[in-house]
């Protein structure tokens, strides 16, 4: 390639929309890396990379069902307990000697369910996104808990050993399996977002939900498949979960939905609807995975790590901010309508 | 009287990627009634913005009351006297007119607030401008007119010497811009300098005295108002002379196209009968609240219809939500651009995108970024839309190409008709210009289009049937050669005599 196919290319990759926070945040994750690599060499290590891919991946997978839903304007509480019901609901058929085939069809039938649910409330009886999906996490919580009569399941057995490997233990070409479902998983849905006719719509729809109706658009429709995402990525987790463990737990993914809403954020997708590119998710889980696993080699109390998360989701939308506009946000003023 | 109240010299502002405001002087004595004109862009609102505290200046002096002010912030201004009106609405719709007028300077009784207090206060501000509004009515149930002319009450409460209005009357009917304009000369005898933004310069005769041009950021002429002639005023802001205000095309009626029938939504359409044919232009013409809007959206099946039929080229067509209607070639360039008409986060190329998709895509729904880029392209061409890149959001353009964009997006489709509701509002003179040829080009390709507008020499000018509407009745039509202003209005005002009975109790 020569000098000036080299600097279009360059210069395409930076008009993508979302792409200056995404640089921004990408410096921040090299030079976050690097300060842990000189704490504990050991961070930098085979294994230890391996193993900080592996637990990045369910962050990211939930990171991109929220960022659909955050897109369009709207948030999902629900991943979390959704994660639980699918880990629930998986485990508790296959203890029961259910074909581990069936009992992923089933399970992503019901998580399916809760997403349609979810989006309907939202849509179509317009309730707050925040309220109905406080309500259907905490439905979601129950049935995780109720499947198996408020216990945690005994192992999934020697029949699983597939399904345990298929979502989490193989490796195919030298990765962990649970790696390339992630890969696969972004792969596919940032091409709905960038590329297609839906994903169009659900900037649109987080953007100015009016002037996208009047546009055309289905708003309804729109708003479902966010959801609808958001349910297969929390259930792919939940069935990860329950590869990983082996078991059903009830309060798997408890707290999920905070980090996905965590991870989208530092990536530069608003929660005001309408901004951001899955690209940005991954950094930010990325950092989210980096912190976690790093602190950890430092040899940082559980209390601590919390904190250093905490801080780094307020700092990183604060420097977008002031890099953005030069100083924080004033909330923008709505007329009256 | 010669006195200046405010003197502002050798002002510059630059946002990024953009000078503003290149080396503008301005200035305003007390009791006199300034129009700051200018396009688009020009930077009429940044220049009052810097004065009323909400931007500061790169550089330049601000001289208030004689007195050179440096760190000027809204709190200062408004200390100072300097109020604004803006042109958009701010207003806490859930407040009640007193509260909202008080907001921020409430009037307390033993340390706690007292809504009695501020209710007679109002009262009193409010009736000492002939405005007639309860002061313990919700802001957000009144009418958009009733929450500006509150905007004005909130705005003298403050003891205003300086009065900026960024374009009051774009929300406002004919009688209301009388009462306005009573109030604003009544201030301007109390001595108040008043700066006034306004796109309609045919109501300035009535109120200003001096004028000051501004283009493309820099200051080009101070005059007189009464020594200068329209004309003069509009070659001054564009730069160029307009040939015409308002170009025309004959073109001969083609076939009827659309058709519609015994019309029923809500209160404010009721009993719609007309029709549109090929190469016409139709006027709606009505005051504020006559239903216009609300029949362009029952059409366009954005607000559900209670009965009535809608035929297209001879054939009936069930139109339920927005889809419909572009599906079978009927599109609306909305009202309210803001709220209607634009995302303003996405870019140029995906707002101009987001109706055409299903032009733009393959059957699986993949977006082509080719046939993308070049419709926007195309767009930007035809319209003369000013952009950096179409890539930029857009919020980020001047008000007029804004419009634009809504305008583009809709025309880059084979459509039937064209419903345009208020297409010109808050825009340029040259803008409107270019946007009156696009209407034309639509009826001389034999396309029907609808034209739902509130300034009455623009529905005169530009289309060749005029329908009239009031209270959500069509109560006239006439053909263009035949109408004038006086009966247009009447049939605009001629409500039925139970409800003018309603309005008058």
């Amino acid at each position: 390639m020569d000098k000036r196919g080299k600097q279009n290319v360059l210069k395409r990759i930076l008009a993508i929309r979302g792409m200056g926070q995404v640089i921004t945040v990408t410096i921040g994750f090299i030079i976050l890396c690097i300060v842990f690599g000189l704490v504990n060499p050991i961070f930098f290590s085979g294994k230890n990379v391996a193993n900080l891919l592996r637990q990045i991946a369910p962050i990211l997978i939930i990171g991109i069902g929220q960022s659909y839903v955050l897109i369009t304007g709207n948030i999902d509480l629900s991943i979390g307990s959704v994660v639980g019901m699918s880990c629930m609901i998986s485990a508790t058929l296959m203890t029961k000697g259910v074909n581990p085939l069936i009992a992923i069809l089933i399970t992503i039938c019901c998580c399916l369910a809760v997403g349609v649910l979810n989006g309907e409330l939202v849509s179509k009886c317009k309730l707050p996104p925040f309220i109905a999906t406080l309500g259907t996490m905490t439905i979601a919580r129950g049935i995780a808990q109720i499947v198996n009569n408020n216990y945690n399941t005994g192992s999934i057995g020697e029949g699983a050993k597939g399904f345990r490997n298929f979502f989490y233990y193989g490796k195919t070409a030298g990765l962990y399996n649970a790696i390339w479902i992630t890969l696969a998983m972004w792969i596919v849905f940032n091409f709905i977002l960038s590329k297609t006719r839906s994903g169009r719509h659900i900037y649109a729809i987080g953007s100015n939900i009016d002037a996208a109706r009047l546009s055309g658009v289905n708003v309804h429709s729109t708003t479902i498949k966010a959801y609808l995402v958001s349910a297969i990525c929390a259930c792919t987790v939940g069935l990860m979960t329950c590869a990983t463990t082996g078991m059903g737990t009830m309060d798997a993914g408890n707290s999920y939905e905070m980090y996905a809403v965590a991870a989208s954020v530092i990536g530069g997708v608003s929660t005001l609807g309408g901004q951001g590119i899955l690209l940005g998710t991954v950094i930010g889980a990325s950092i989210w995975g980096v912190l976690q696993n790093g602190l950890q080699f430092a040899g940082a109390p559980v209390a601590i790590r919390n904190i250093t998360i905490g801080i780094i989701v307020v700092v990183s939308v604060l420097l977008d901010v002031i890099v953005r506009t030069g100083k924080p946000r004033k909330k923008k003023m709505n007329p009256v309508t | 009287m010669d006195e200046y109240i405010v003197e502002i010299e050798h002002v510059s502002k630059s946002f990024p990627g953009v000078l503003a405001l290149n080396n503008v002087s301005f200035n305003l004595r007390s009791g006199e009634v300034l129009a700051l004109l200018g396009e688009n862009g020009a930077g009429k609102s940044t220049l009052m913005k810097i004065l009323s505290g909400v931007y500061t200046k790169d550089s330049g002096t601000i001289r208030v009351f004689g007195q050179i002010i440096e760190d000027l912030n809204t709190k200062k201004a408004q200390e100072l006297g300097i109020a604004i009106i803006h042109q958009e609405l701010n207003m806490c719709a859930h407040l009640t007119v007193a509260q909202n007028i008080f907001l921020g300077q409430e009037i307390t009784e033993y340390g706690m607030i007292s809504d009695r207090k501020m209710n007679a206060e109002a009262k009193k501000i409010l009736s000492s401008l002939n405005i007639d509004i309860d002061p313990e009515m919700v802001v957000g149930d009144l009418a958009v007119s009733k929450q500006q002319m509150v905007e004005i009450a909130k705005a003298l409460s403050t003891n205003a010497k300086v009065l900026i209005m960024d374009e009051p009357t774009s929300a406002l009917t004919s009688k209301e811009i009388e009462d306005l304009f009573i109030i604003i000369n009544k201030l301007k005898q109390e001595g108040c300098g008043i700066v006034y933004i306004s796109h309609r310069l045919e109501e300035l005769e009535n109120i200003v005295d001096r004028v000051t041009i501004l283009r493309d950021g820099e200051f080009i002429k101070s005059m007189s108002f009464h020594e200068t002639s329209l004309g003069e005023i509009i070659s001054c802001m564009v730069g160029r002379d307009i040939k015409e205000k308002f170009p025309r095309v004959t073109c001969t009626r083609g076939e009827r196209i659309l058709e519609v029938k015994q019309l029923n939504a809500g209160r404010m359409v009721r009993n719609i009968n007309f029709e549109l044919f090929a190469g016409e232009i139709v006027g709606i013409a009505g005051l504020m609240g006559a239903g216009r809007t609300e029949m362009t959206r029952a059409i366009f099946g954005v607000d559900s219809k209670d009965s009535g039929e809608i035929i297209l080229d001879g054939k009936v067509v069930r139109i339920e939500k927005p889809m419909d209607a572009i599906k079978c070639g009927i599109v609306l360039v909305p009202e309210d651009r803001k709220k209607d008409g634009l995302c303003t986060k996405l870019s140029i190329r995906d707002n101009i995108a987001l109706p055409n998709l299903d032009i733009l895509c393959n059957k699986v729904g993949i977006v082509s970024n080719k046939k993308e880029k070049t419709m926007t392209e195309k767009a930007v061409i035809d319209l003369k839309i000013k952009l950096p890149n179409i890539e930029v959001n857009a919020g980020s353009l001047s008000g007029g190409n804004q419009q634009k964009v809504v305008v583009g997006k809709w025309l880059r489709r084979k459509s039937r008709v064209v419903i345009f509701d208020e297409p010109t509002r808050g825009i340029d003179v040259a803008a409107k210009v270019e946007i009156y040829n696009l209407m034309n080009e639509l009826k001389k390709q034999g396309i029907g289009v609808l034209f739902v507008s509130s300034e009455m020499p623009e529905v005169m000018g530009i289309s060749d049937r005029i329908i009239v509407m009031c209270d959500g009745k069509i109560t006239g039509e006439l053909n263009t050669d035949e109408a004038t202003q006086d009966m247009i209005l009447q049939y605009a005002t001629s409500f039925d005599k139970k409800s003018a009975d309603l309005m008058s109790s």
